[in-house]
């Protein structure tokens, strides 16, 4: 870092504000990768999955889908989630930029817990799927009792 | 003279923009025709009322704030918690008071109306 000299003259000022915008350009390019470069590796929508104790819930990235363009498959352990979506050029007008692309995309999923595929539900909402998937009775978290070791089975005193 | 005074003022009144939260540009489609132009960008996760349109100094910007979903613990991650944000030159000859916005399915829609003076129009040559 360098010292700022120019306390008393306000006229470079702008140099102190160019250094600053240079020192923020590093770390720009410090900085984990952003969002946007997970998407050239996935190929179709970006996904978190969550783990809320008794479901699953998944969201992704579907802007411009509505439920008809998305078909999702989903056994105990495995999801499929399909989608196409088309982006047409409105009629009579000629384009400029073309950065959406029209994409036809499956990604498939081993679960991390087996699911209850008939009690699986999902909605679609802002251009967001958000799959919420019921844990199978065995998945579930369980207390376990804790008994002590002192007297295993039961103790009369 | 004047030269230090442009270098003194030439950023007064534009804040630096410091925000702790990632951004991202979205991808956008641009078309024209003779009466318009539309913009369309892709904003998921985006409501209404995080989202904001705006025009200033010849400048159409879109800033969409994305909010955290707040469910349970976290076992894939492919993206986090960003603002989407991105800005336009508008053309000349552009009525920015008719600018229209609208958002639906996670994609906004702007129609920005063209002036009347800039319409491409046909001239009528007449017979000498």
């Amino acid at each position: 870092m360098l010292t700022r000299f120019y306390d008393f003259n306000p006229s470079f000022s702008p140099l102190d504000e160019l250094r600053r915008r240079f020192d923020r350009v590093f770390e720009d390019i410090d900085r984990e990768p952003a969002p946007r470069e997970a998407a050239s590796v996935a190929v179709g929508p970006r996904v978190n999955l969550y783990d809320r104790g008794a479901e699953l819930v998944l969201t992704a990235d579907v802007p411009g889908l509505s439920e008809k363009d998305l078909q999702i498959t989903l056994d105990r352990e495995s999801l499929t989630i399909r989608g196409e979506r088309k982006v047409t050029p409105p009629e009579g007008y000629t384009a400029h930029r073309r950065e959406r692309e029209s994409l036809k995309f499956a990604r498939s999923f081993t679960l991390p817990a087996k699911v209850d595929p008939e009690r699986a539900s999902a909605t679609v909402k802002d251009g967001v799927l958000t799959l919420t998937l019921a844990k199978a009775a065995d998945a579930q978290p369980r207390q376990i009792a804790v008994k002590s070791a002192l007297c295993p089975g039961n103790c009369e005193e | 003279m004047t030269m230090e005074t442009k270098i003194a003022t030439s950023d007064t009144g534009k804040a630096e923009r410091v925000s702790p939260r990632a951004y991202v540009a979205p991808p956008v489609d641009i078309y024209e025709n003779g009466d318009s132009v539309l913009l369309f960008a892709d904003l998921p996760g985006v409501r209404t009322e995080q989202l904001s349109v705006s025009v200033d100094k010849g400048e159409l910007s879109v800033v969409g704030e994305r909010r955290a979903e707040s469910v349970g613990a976290r076992l894939g991650r492919e993206y986090g918690e960003f603002d989407y944000r991105r800005t336009f030159v508008l053309p000349e000859g552009v009525d920015a008071s008719k600018i229209e916005a609208e958002l639906s399915q996670g994609v906004l829609r702007v129609k920005i109306p063209k002036a009347e003076r800039a319409k491409p129009r046909k001239i009528e040559v007449k017979g000498a």
